[in-house]
């Protein structure tokens, strides 16, 4: 069904415009012209995110930090399996789905743990990137407590998640 | 950054100059495909734009983004409504050249982020999405009896977790505005 949306959305859209006699080729090509300007506006900032993130991985800071936090998370109802997810994913979305798929081969797919890492990766974003993308091509290099709010809003995702699973 | 690299300094110092260009290969890939991205939406909305239809989207979600946002200019509003109605259709990548267009249009140049800046950030990083179809195709590979059944889950989760934000961002925004009145006084 959802395989329907887009293509019908498109075909209502150029339907119209040609039906109002709209010079979509040109308007499209405006459009797409700056597309250009903004992934090389953006390139620098993701690189420097993922410098960052991959070389946190690679060091085992965040393994560290998952063994560290994992009874604070055991008090928040994150299962100890969970703890590594719920740190990586607001940094590395490939990564995480990795570990997903990690996790999921590990505990089979209709597990609790499984269940509840599949509600945390479909309900949460990779936070760092979308400042990345988002901020990059603005003026705004003081994000003020935009990054604290969306880590405490993902984190309460998972703890929603973890809970949410023991019942549907 | 430097955490990175202080702890590979310990750990595994020949991989770190790797590690660093391994991470700017998968930018770069990142970036040409969001390029390629980008060019479809934003022709697109080029043409939306041109025939009106997001006057129209923009009008109707008026009440809410004056809500959430404060007041924006209708070009602002216009594309935070775009920007929404994507997420909510469940086409996330859409939905990212749209809020960088607004993220741009409602910078005041001051190097700081404005409320609702931060508020449109914080409602796409708290991820609206509707149907997880990575997450589901990747269960059904690994053969679970009922690769759907984290649906409900997940969608009553992204709310929580949105609701959240906003009022997170609402209720710092009010303290902070009840400060800065107390200084005036």
């Amino acid at each position: 069904m959802t395989d329907y949306i887009l293509p019908v959305l498109f075909l209502i859209l150029f339907l119209i415009v040609t039906f109002k006699n709209i010079p979509a080729y040109d308007y499209f090509t405006e459009g797409a012209k700056g597309a250009i300007n903004l992934g090389i506006g953006i390139f620098p900032y993701i690189a420097a995110i993922m410098i960052a993130v991959n070389l946190l991985r690679l060091s085992g800071v965040t393994d560290c930090l998952a063994v560290i936090l994992s009874p604070v998370f055991n008090f928040l109802g994150i299962p100890t399996e969970l703890a590594e997810l719920t740190l990586l994913r607001p940094f590395s979305g490939s990564g995480s789905l990795a570990l997903l798929n990690e996790i999921m081969t590990k505990h089979g797919p209709d597990s609790y743990a499984s269940r509840a890492a599949c509600v945390i990766m479909g309900s949460s974003e990779t936070v760092f990137y979308v400042a990345g993308v988002y901020f990059a091509s603005s003026k705004a290099r003081k994000l003020r407590f935009a990054v604290p709010v969306a880590l405490v809003s993902s984190l309460i995702s998972v703890v929603a998640g973890c809970f949410l699973v023991r019942f549907l | 950054m430097l955490i990175g690299v202080i702890a590979m300094f310990f750990v595994k110092p020949q991989d770190t100059l790797e590690g660093m260009i391994d991470a700017v290969n998968n930018a770069l890939k990142l970036s040409f495909s969001l390029m390629a991205l980008y060019a479809i939406w934003l022709g697109i909305l080029n043409i939306l734009e041109q025939t009106g239809f997001n006057k129209k989207l923009s009008v109707g979600l008026r009440p809410m983004i004056y809500f959430l946002f404060g007041r924006v200019s209708d070009t602002t509003a216009e594309y935070i409504s775009m920007n929404i109605a994507a997420n909510l259709l469940g086409m996330g990548n859409a939905a990212t050249p749209m809020g960088i267009k607004a993220i741009n249009s409602m910078d005041d140049q001051s190097g700081v982020a404005t409320d609702a800046m931060i508020m449109l950030f914080v409602i796409n990083a708290s991820s609206i999405q509707i149907l997880p179809t990575t997450i589901i195709s990747l269960r059904t590979a690994l053969k679970s009896a009922s690769p759907a059944d984290i649906i409900l889950p997940t969608i009553i989760t992204s709310f929580i977790s949105t609701l959240s934000a906003v009022l997170l961002v609402k209720i710092i925004i009010k303290i902070k505005n009840r400060k800065r009145r107390r200084e005036y006084d």
